[in-house]
């Protein structure tokens, strides 16, 4: 009986945990200067580039930047303020889990 | 007319003074062709960084039937990023050779350069700009001009999108024959494309087109 809990706790614990795992390769980053689609071509460009980076999406009505990681991979904070500042903006914010 | 041209040069300090984006992001490519009844050009350029680009610049200047073939810098001197704004100021200069074909000087070639300043404010609904440029080809042609820029989106698109703009440019040539000229004109912007089309005051198309790569 003892067994079967464990591994109802087990099963219920993954379940719940999946998500959370799954949120953390979501990065969202507000930039100032978003204006036009050249600015947005930028970001997508510079972060885009680099390893570990599955796609990078760019809303220019919100100014966010949301980047999806691969598994196992992630960008810090100094890097990513690094990257938008390199594409010739600044950062607002950094944000990390659900979209 | 100088009022107006006064009244668009004041509003486009007031709101920050900035240039039309001659810098990429780094490791971009950028085509553009800007041509109206004054010139004819062709900038070819790379940004290592976002910081400043390096060109080939070919121009054709109808004015002194000039040709000019040369390298060209262009320098973000500074940006102003703000939540829902950017505003920019460039440095531009260049160097090379100019030929001329026309009058005293037909047929003479002579080294030139230019220099000027480009500033601009945007958000996604409105637009100013305002740019100078003090361009030398020894005895053969010495030129000051400036332009400014308004601009207003009738519809706020998404990236990716189809974005138009209707704007008004003024350029102001002290020695031309017409010393001021208006233009409005239509700018259509979509992913890495740019085309613009007007017809000025004196009946003459203006026709731009940047590309970035």
């Amino acid at each position: 009986m003892k067994t079967i809990k464990t591994f109802i706790f087990a099963i219920a614990f993954t379940i719940v945990s999946l998500p959370a795992f799954a949120a953390e390769n979501v990065i969202t980053v507000e930039v100032n200067g978003l204006v036009c689609d050249f600015c947005a071509r930028a970001t997508e460009k510079v972060i885009g580039k680099q390893e570990g980076v599955e796609s990078v999406k760019v809303d220019l009505t919100t100014k966010h930047v949301l980047i999806h990681m691969k598994e196992g991979h992630t960008l810090s904070d100094d890097v990513l303020t690094g990257l938008i500042s390199d594409s010739g903006y600044s950062v607002s914010k950094i944000s990390r889990g659900a979209e | 007319m100088r009022f107006l041209f006064l009244t668009l040069l004041a509003l486009c300090f007031v709101a920050y003074p900035a240039m039309a984006r001659p810098v990429s992001y780094p490791g971009g490519w950028t085509l553009m062709s800007m041509n109206d009844g004054d010139a004819y050009t062709l900038h070819w350029h790379y940004s290592p960084t976002a910081r400043y680009s390096l060109g080939y610049k070919f121009e054709y200047q109808t004015g002194p039937d000039l040709t000019f073939n040369g390298g060209q810098l262009n320098i973000l001197v500074n940006r102003w990023n703000k939540p829902d704004s950017q505003a920019n100021l460039y440095l531009k200069s260049g160097a090379g050779l100019a030929h001329s074909s026309k009058g005293a000087y037909d047929n003479e070639t002579a080294p030139a350069g230019f220099v000027g300043l480009s500033a601009d404010w945007e958000d996604r609904r409105f637009f100013t700009m305002y740019e100078n440029r003090i361009f030398s080809a020894g005895e053969i042609e010495m030129s000051f001009t400036q332009k400014a820029r308004i601009g207003i989106a009738p519809y706020i698109g998404e990236y990716g999108d189809l974005h138009t703009w209707l704007m008004l440019e003024v350029r102001h040539d002290p020695e031309g024959d017409k010393k001021f000229v208006a233009a409005p004109l239509v700018r259509f912007f979509k992913g890495t494309n740019l085309l613009e089309a007007g017809v000025d005051t004196e009946k003459k198309a203006l026709l731009n087109f940047v590309h970035r790569f």
